[in-house]
């Protein structure tokens, strides 16, 4: 049997999620017995596999185009998506943003902080994507998986891959469902 | 009794139950969230829904009677999926991500419920809306952002504590929780108890020492007695890592129903005086840190140096039975020293237990001020002193509590009834007079006595005029009236109460009190200038009389936690414990024994009381009994009916 493909990804998070999934520590060895693991943000491979990957797993919360673009690519290129984390589950820091709106913050941001002067200005590059208003991975694309957490413990991490590497789906429950 | 069956379990409950009470009583669990415990129930948040055969609809279980023959089911699909909307509305109605709030991992009851529900994500996205935030309180802020409009805090408030101070503005999901009339918290007319913080189930209100220093899971918590006043209210303090977090009441004991005011649940966090650290005595005319042997020995010296009649002891009523014990037979068992008094003065507990003397137990507790008709309340301000005995007045005088008050100065207890009769001025025995007047068939003197107090018969008769026939009528007394020269007043309103079956509940100024009049401390005498003056400040204040008698006697200890203008001036300076830093017990007005249990460590050089009386004891030779329990419980009972 063919170990199952494994991607992941992050959108607007803090790259803590990815951190925790290092923070299994061995078990990473043992992981890999288990899973392929292909792309991910700190490996060499960037991006999903074009003749698709398993499992799929988002970091971080939906805050611009280019997050879309990101969610979306993946989305058509894994069976099983989980979303990774409180920003990727519910909108989590980020989020905040859509309290003031994207434009007040990103004005707060480049230029009413108290050590910029006079030349601050928001970026225009026509190349930088655009602000939206912050969304969870779910309201953009279909999750299969819900792992909440800030960021979600190893163990968690470990627990949802060695199930779904196993053919199961996860029952995210107990101390793995912790919302912080 | 009612019988019905839960989940297929028949069960039992009194009469007036509600569902939940029998769902629970069962042994299974409907999660709730404005529904407590101590409230009245109020169903607005459609958790506890539970299917009741027969019932067209999902019964909110909190609030729907429990009903002879009901079948009951808690868990099924439809339940199950109501709860999980119901949830998935509240979470999409405000901010109610759980990574940045304060309240989470145990303390949370929404974050809980859907725990308990196994939702691992919010099926509706979140609205966004801002709503008003108030950090003008400077002990706790309030933020709307989190308000899932259970209105515990409301309820707490009113039903409660009987300040009313919070409501609600707007509807539906704009509903804002505000005080009074939409102004600041900090400038309205809330009294800083902190009861809605500690009702409110998410993090709309919490408290500024405590938050984000901990969840409650971190926290270790040890129950205490509040010794500011003597009502001795129970509470739970909440440490981390030996440092106070914070303190609230406890659920599951004491008269005070779990609420506490500023003064027993906020002040002793807040407190940042300055610290004692080492023991110290004064040479060249400065303060110079020395040992503890060092500095016990010269006070040993000074006290074997001295004739009984020139030393002088006093303590704080702050300190536990077991220290005042020492205390008393330290100095004035074996010292025979010329004064031994208890700090504040208070002298109601003596006033009350001579009166006993006389006429055997007359005291009521607490409970009689929670349920009653009309409230005599004199020569205290329930309002400023006791404040939770005030609140048990207060929420009544909302309905048809009648009043009757007299107090040397005007009191704000009165504020709170438009039923209500208030004389301000000392002459306690005319006003003794006057309910006498009015608990007799008749007086022709009446007109007169009304007259020289400044009463409108009309006004006097519609609060006193049902003394008589009143079901459940309470005299408070405070310490104005409690003064040994009123004596003779108490004792003919104590036989009044016995005619007409009132209660008589007495209040005992502050922390040991009682415990200090029934070991024999004097508490009907100002300190005096001594050539050795022992002063146990502990963590506690005194008046400015005791000060300067202090500063006019020659060899001055000061035994105290705390800098100040007292141990600025000692020759000797012992550093002492905290109340969280000891152990021990507490008499509150009503008799009863509370135990304030030691919630941290002291830091090295600071020693209780209790210890430094041992200490000197054993430097004379002497060894103190600590047998206090027997002694004192036996005279709570010739005092307080049971």
């Amino acid at each position: 049997m063919t170990k199952p493909k494994v991607a992941s990804d992050w959108l607007a998070g803090c790259a803590g999620c990815h951190m925790s999934f290092l923070d299994m520590d061995e078990r990473i060895i043992e992981l890999t017995k288990l899973v392929d693991l292909r792309s991910t943000p700190i490996t060499d491979l960037k991006e999903p596999d074009e003749s698709g990957v398993d499992v799929g797993i988002l970091e971080g919360g939906i805050t611009n185009t280019y997050n879309e673009e990101v969610a979306i690519k993946m989305r058509e290129r894994c069976k099983i998506l989980v979303a990774l984390g409180d920003c990727a589950v519910f909108g989590g820091v980020p989020a905040m943003r859509n309290f003031p709106g994207a434009e007040e913050a990103l004005k707060r941001a480049y230029i009413e902080t108290e050590s910029t002067d006079e030349s601050g200005m928001i970026p225009n590059d026509p190349e930088l994507s655009t602000p939206v208003h912050v969304r969870p991975v779910s309201d953009v694309v279909k999750v299969d998986v819900f792992l909440p957490g800030c960021a979600p413990s190893a163990d968690a991490i470990f627990y949802v891959l060695a199930e779904l590497a196993q053919g199961r789906m996860p029952n995210v429950d107990g101390e793995f469902n912790d919302w912080h | 009794m009612i019988q019905l069956t839960v989940n297929g379990q028949p069960v039992e409950v009194e009469a007036g139950s509600t569902i939940l009470d029998a769902v629970r009583k069962a042994g299974f669990n409907v999660p709730t969230l404005c529904y407590h415990p101590k409230l009245v129930p109020y169903g607005s948040c459609r958790l506890c829904l539970v299917e009741v055969e027969g019932a067209r609809t999902l019964q909110p279980s909190c609030v729907v009677p429990a009903t002879n023959g009901q079948v009951v089911h808690t868990d099924t699909d439809k339940t199950k999926s109501a709860r999980e909307f119901i949830l998935s509305m509240i979470f999409s109605e405000r901010n109610h991500f759980c990574m940045y709030c304060q309240d989470t991992d145990g303390d949370c009851v929404l974050q809980q419920a859907a725990y308990d529900e196994g939702m691992t994500h919010w099926p509706i996205t979140p609205a966004y809306k801002p709503f008003m935030v108030d950090a003008s309180h400077p002990d706790f802020i309030l933020d709307n952002n989190r308000c899932i409009l259970c209105r515990r805090c409301v309820r707490a408030c009113t039903e409660l504590v009987g300040n009313a101070t919070l409501g609600f503005e707007e509807r539906g999901s704009g509903s804002i929780l505000i005080a009074d009339n939409n102004v600041p918290l900090g400038e309205s007319t809330c009294i800083s108890c902190g009861n809605c913080e500690q009702f409110c189930p998410t993090g709309a209100l919490i408290d500024r020492r405590s938050a984000y220093m901990g969840r409650e899971t971190d926290l270790t918590y040890v129950n205490s007695v509040c010794m500011d006043c003597s009502l001795g209210c129970e509470r739970v303090v909440k440490t981390r890592d030996n440092r106070l977090v914070r303190i609230d009441g406890n659920l599951d004991l004491g008269s005070n129903e779990s609420l506490l005011c500023y003064d027993g649940r906020y002040k002793p966090v807040a407190d940042n005086r300055k610290r004692i650290t080492s023991p110290m005595v004064r040479r060249n005319d400065q303060l110079e840190p020395i040992g503890w042997d060092e500095a016990l020995t010269a006070i040993s010296v000074q006290l074997k140096a001295h004739a009984s009649n020139e030393i002088s002891a006093h303590i704080s009523p702050r300190q536990p039975i077991e220290a005042l014990s020492a205390f008393h037979e330290f100095f004035a068992d074996h010292f025979n020293a010329e004064q031994v008094t208890l700090l504040g003065h208070d002298q109601t507990a003596l006033t009350s237990a001579k009166l006993a003397n006389e006429i055997g137990a007359f005291e009521s507790d607490l409970s009689a001020l929670k349920d009653c008709d009309i409230a005599i309340v004199l020569g205290t301000d329930l309002v400023k002193d006791h404040q939770v005995a005030g609140y048990f007045l207060k929420r009544q005088a909302m309905n048809d509590l009648k009043m009757f008050i007299a107090n040397s100065t005007r009191t704000s207890i009165g504020d709170w009834s438009s039923n209500k009769l208030e004389y301000v001025g000392t002459d306690y025995a005319a006003v003794v007079d006057l309910l006498q007047s009015y608990a007799q068939a008749e007086d022709p003197d009446l007109p007169a006595k009304l007259q020289n107090l400044g009463f409108k018969p009309e006004r006097a008769e519609r609060i006193l005029g049902q003394l008589k026939e009143s079901q459940k009528p309470v005299i408070v007394i405070g310490k104005e009236f409690a003064k040994a020269e009123n004596l003779p007043a108490f004792h003919k309103l104590v036989q009044l109460a016995r005619e007409i079956g009132a209660k008589v509940v007495t209040l005992k100024g502050k922390g040991n009190n009682f415990a200090g009049a029934l070991l024999g401390y004097k508490l009907d005498a100002q300190p005096m200038s001594t050539p050795v003056f022992y002063l146990a400040l502990g963590d506690g204040h005194a008046c400015d009389h005791t000060r300067d008698a202090l500063a006019g006697s020659e060899f001055k200890i000061v035994q105290a936690s705390y800098a100040s203008e007292f141990t600025e001036i000692a020759d000797v300076v012992l550093p002492c414990t905290i109340w969280a830093e000891q152990e021990g017990h507490y008499l509150t007005s009503e008799g009863k024994l509370g135990l304030n249990q030691q919630a941290i460590q002291a830091a090295d050089g600071n020693l209780p009381v209790l210890d430094v009386m041992k200490s000197l004891a054993n430097k004379s030779g002497l060894a103190l009994s600590e047998a206090w329990r027997a002694a004192v419980e036996e005279k709570v009972a010739a005092i307080v009916l049971s």
